[in-house]
């Protein structure tokens, strides 16, 4: 078999095990709270039953209700199409520019802000205009992490950049991640920045644009979530994990990287699992302090690197 | 002949108005109000409201008799003078049809749409069976929510059905950005008919009914009907009976207040600590399951003592409570130690101790706004006059202060329990009842897990329940929730909620 055409296939790890990773995520959270919690496999079953159900659509929805679940799917399926998961190799990575991929993500999230305000709740719209106003913030960050990474492998590609990166080769890279973590925390929908389990729908940001889904659209855009959460770690091992990957060609090559991958992801799954365990939700205002903080250790991340000359 | 600490006064309705502004301007809190229809023991409507008076063990019960003009029922509003009437108020003039003239609020309070006009179910004349075949589920509900207008307003309404477990309230939020402006409740959805009921069943079953009114002050409130109708009755009941009492209502307090504490994460999302909290009111209710059959206390309570000797496991209790003060003092150490859920706690939801005076808070609402008001310090009954405890208060009034309260009283009511076990009781569980006396009244009160619970019984000339009156804690303290929230952020409003804890079912009597 030849390598380029297995590479080519491996997004279908992040669209087949993006549900096992969120199950993971939260049995480890039920673990860390003293619950059991449910299994592993529960988003699996859950998808299931959703693509099963009928659907409730509010009369006020017009066809941005209908088209933003495929358009998030489809946007974070493409994303994640360009980026390398495994294996550097592929031609298909070399549109794989880690601009392109912030930005592509960025056409899902925007449907499903304007889904949120075209049902016509209070809730959706509250959480519209909070999406909204967290990625103004959010956005910079990563972009600005982003770049930290870019300067210093000389290249906007993401299979470049994994090839050159090193685990954290310079000090500026240990800044990047932190900024790049809470950045992910706050894309994820996760705590402090929003709270993934709660049913209160007034303090709802993610929840609440999706509020008037159900069925296959809300199947379809919880398994984006799944998607765009694996995605974004998937962005972060290739920025500043890279290490295990599969430079190579050849087929024995090729064999432990999906392991070692999939390991990797579900560490920092642990990682982001404890992280919302341990705090609580940050109150919607001062979200600007945290992101911010994030922005200017990015910054000084993108500043120490020029110093330091790369 | 009425109890000892309550002081009656029959006044006309001019001395009506300045006798309870003039208490009310003095601080003697108003407690509750309600209307009797006595017409059938040769009397008319009779409007009663009941002061506490500072700092003394009694109960200033002012009535007046309202007249009819041309077939009309009403009299002049107190709450101009008096704030906290306000809800009372429109209670009366739903269910008796009584207008307060000069009222601030014209709108219904309790009835909804669906009631029919000109029915007042209250009234003794009016039986369920008329109200359940008028009673038109297709009408329209035209209540007029307040409406602010201005640019950027924004209305969002929530509920009256909502996420999670929870019962009917509607809350119409006005809102600019995130910030809300006003708040508009609606309440009332599941308007149970308890009043009616209880004179429909008779004194005897009243206890049963009384601890269904509100499923986590179960105890609270079967206390202070029993209280009331055996004080009616002038029956003493047994120390061993005062002592089981006091024991399980301190028990209510522990796992309600440990339980909302640990809610209060739930609004802030701090997950370990909503689930520890959860942990302990789990041990809690379970140690109440095995002392009394009933995870809510239920059942225990009888007219003239309780049906069950919980104090013969009283080292079950010791067992249970000596594990779970260990665990709570773990709790509460993860949670003041939580930098993230205290900061949100701090500042937020402030209610100003004025507010809460005028609008008659009770409870941890108005102790967390610095009012150090408990009926078990003040009106002392069962055996708080013999267990040393204090009164706990904090001045700030946001949800980090009602948090605290409800902290500080847990811990008291460890100490409590634990006092109160070290006596020996003898005697029986039970004093008799032998009958019930015509044409006589009594208050029954108690400081339940929310604030104070108070039961007014009062009999006709046959010693039948001619009424009996409820006010639980939540009838109270809803009306401040708008007052509490404003300014706030729409994404605090469930934090400042969950900090007040009040109950649907305790209002929608």
């Amino acid at each position: 078999m030849r390598g380029g055409r297995v590479e080519s296939l491996q997004f279908l790890l992040i669209i087949f095990f993006s549900p096992l990773l969120q199950g993971f995520i939260k049995k480890i959270k039920a673990l860390s709270q003293g619950r059991v919690g449910p299994g592993i496999l529960q988003p699996y079953y859950d998808l299931i039953r959703l693509f099963k159900k009928d659907m409730v659509i509010s009369e006020t929805a017009s066809w941005i209700f209908h088209a933003a679940p495929f358009v998030t799917f489809v946007s974070v399926l493409a994303a994640s199409v360009i980026t390398p998961v495994f294996s550097l190799q592929g031609g298909i990575f070399k549109a794989g520019d880690i601009i392109a991929i912030i930005y592509t993500l960025a056409l899902g999230r925007f449907f499903m802000a304007l889904a949120g305000l075209d049902a016509g709740t209070g809730f959706g719209g509250e959480g519209s205009s909070r999406e909204a106003t967290l990625a103004i913030i959010v956005e910079p960050v990563l972009i600005m992490a982003i770049f930290t990474a870019a300067i210093a492998g000389g290249s906007t590609s993401l299979s470049i950049l994994s090839r050159s990166a090193n685990i954290f080769r310079s000090p500026a890279h240990v800044l990047a991640f932190a900024a790049f973590y809470v950045a992910l925390i706050a894309e994820t929908g996760r705590v402090p920045v929003d709270n993934p389990d709660t049913h209160l729908e007034l303090t709802m940001i993610h929840e609440g644009m999706v509020l008037e889904y159900s069925g296959p659209y809300l199947a379809l855009m919880e398994w984006a979530h799944f998607m765009k959460q694996m995605l974004l770690f998937t962005i972060a091992l290739d920025l500043f994990f890279p290490f295990g990957m599969q430079g190579g060609s050849t087929a024995l090559g090729l064999a432990p990287a999906p392991g070692i991958y999939l390991i990797k992801v579900f560490i920092m799954g642990v990682a982001v699992a404890l992280t919302e365990s341990t705090r609580a939700k940050m109150r919607f205002f001062q979200l600007p302090s945290l992101l911010g903080g994030a922005f200017v250790l990015a910054l000084l991340s993108v500043i120490t690197l020029i110093m330091l000359g790369g | 002949m009425n109890p000892a600490n309550e002081i009656h006064k029959k006044l006309t309705e001019g001395e009506f108005r300045e006798e309870a502004a003039m208490l009310f301007d003095n601080g003697n809190p108003l407690m509750l109000m309600f209307c009797v229809d006595e017409r059938e023991i040769g009397g008319g409507f009779t409007v009663y409201a009941v002061f506490s008076l500072k700092g003394e063990d009694l109960f200033m019960v002012l009535s007046f008799p309202v007249t009819e003009k041309s077939g009309r029922f009403a009299y002049k509003s107190i709450t101009p003078l008096v704030p906290a009437a306000h809800w009372y108020e429109r209670e009366i003039r739903d269910m008796f049809g009584i207008e307060p003239l000069g009222h601030p609020d014209p709108r219904p309070l309790v009835l909804h749409g669906m009631y029919p006009d000109n029915l007042h179910p209250l009234r003794r004349d009016v039986t369920v069976e008329q109200i359940r075949s008028r009673i038109d589920l297709e009408r329209e509900d035209n209540y007029n929510f307040v409406k602010v207008e201005g640019e950027g307003v924004c209305e969002i309404p929530v509920g009256p059905v909502h996420a999670g477990i929870i019962e009917p309230g509607h809350f119409r939020f006005s809102a600019v950005g995130e910030s809300i402006y006003f708040l508009d409740p609606r309440l009332f959805y599941t308007h149970k008919g308890v009043e009616k009921h209880f004179e429909r069943i008779g004194f005897e079953r009243g206890a049963a009914l009384a601890e269904r009114v509100s499923g986590c002050s179960s105890f609270a409130h079967s206390t202070a009907y029993c209280l009331a109708v055996e004080r009616m009755a002038g029956v003493e009941i047994p120390e061993k009976a005062k002592a089981i009492r006091t024991l399980l209502l301190e028990l209510e307090r522990i796992y309600n207040h440990i339980g909302d504490i640990g809610n209060m994460c739930a609004g802030t999302g701090f997950a370990v600590g909503y689930q520890s909290g959860a942990l302990i009111k789990e041990k809690l209710m379970r140690l109440n399951a095995s002392l009394t059959g009933s995870r809510y206390l239920r059942g225990v309570n009888a007219l003239g003592g309780v049906s069950r000797d919980v104090l013969e496991k009283a080292d079950e209790i010791l067992f249970t409570l000596d594990e779970v003060t260990t665990e709570y003092k773990d709790f509460m150490e993860l949670l003041t130690g939580s930098v993230s859920h205290m900061e949100r706690l701090d500042g937020a939801g402030v209610l100003s101790m004025d507010i809460a005076r005028k609008l008659g808070a009770t409870g941890i609402a108005a102790r967390g706004s610095g009012i150090n008001q408990d009926m078990r310090t003040v009106h002392k009954h069962l055996m708080y006059d013999s267990v040393v405890f204090e009164a706990h208060s904090r001045g700030k009034g946001d949800v980090l202060a009602r948090m605290m309260v409800r902290a500080d009283e847990a811990e008291c009511s460890f100490s409590i329990i634990e006092s109160i076990l070290k006596e020996p009781y003898p005697g029986p569980l039970a004093a008799g009842i032998k009958g019930f006396p015509a044409l006589s009244s009594a208050l029954g009160y108690v400081e339940g897990p929310r604030g104070s619970v108070f039961y007014f019984v009062k009999t006709n000339d046959k010693g039948e329940p001619l009424r009996v009156k409820v006010r639980s804690a939540s009838f109270c303290n809803w009306p401040l929730m708008p007052f509490a929230v404003r300014g706030n952020i729409i994404p605090d409003f469930p934090l400042v909620n969950k900090s007040f804890n009040l109950s649907y079912s305790g209002s929608d009597m």
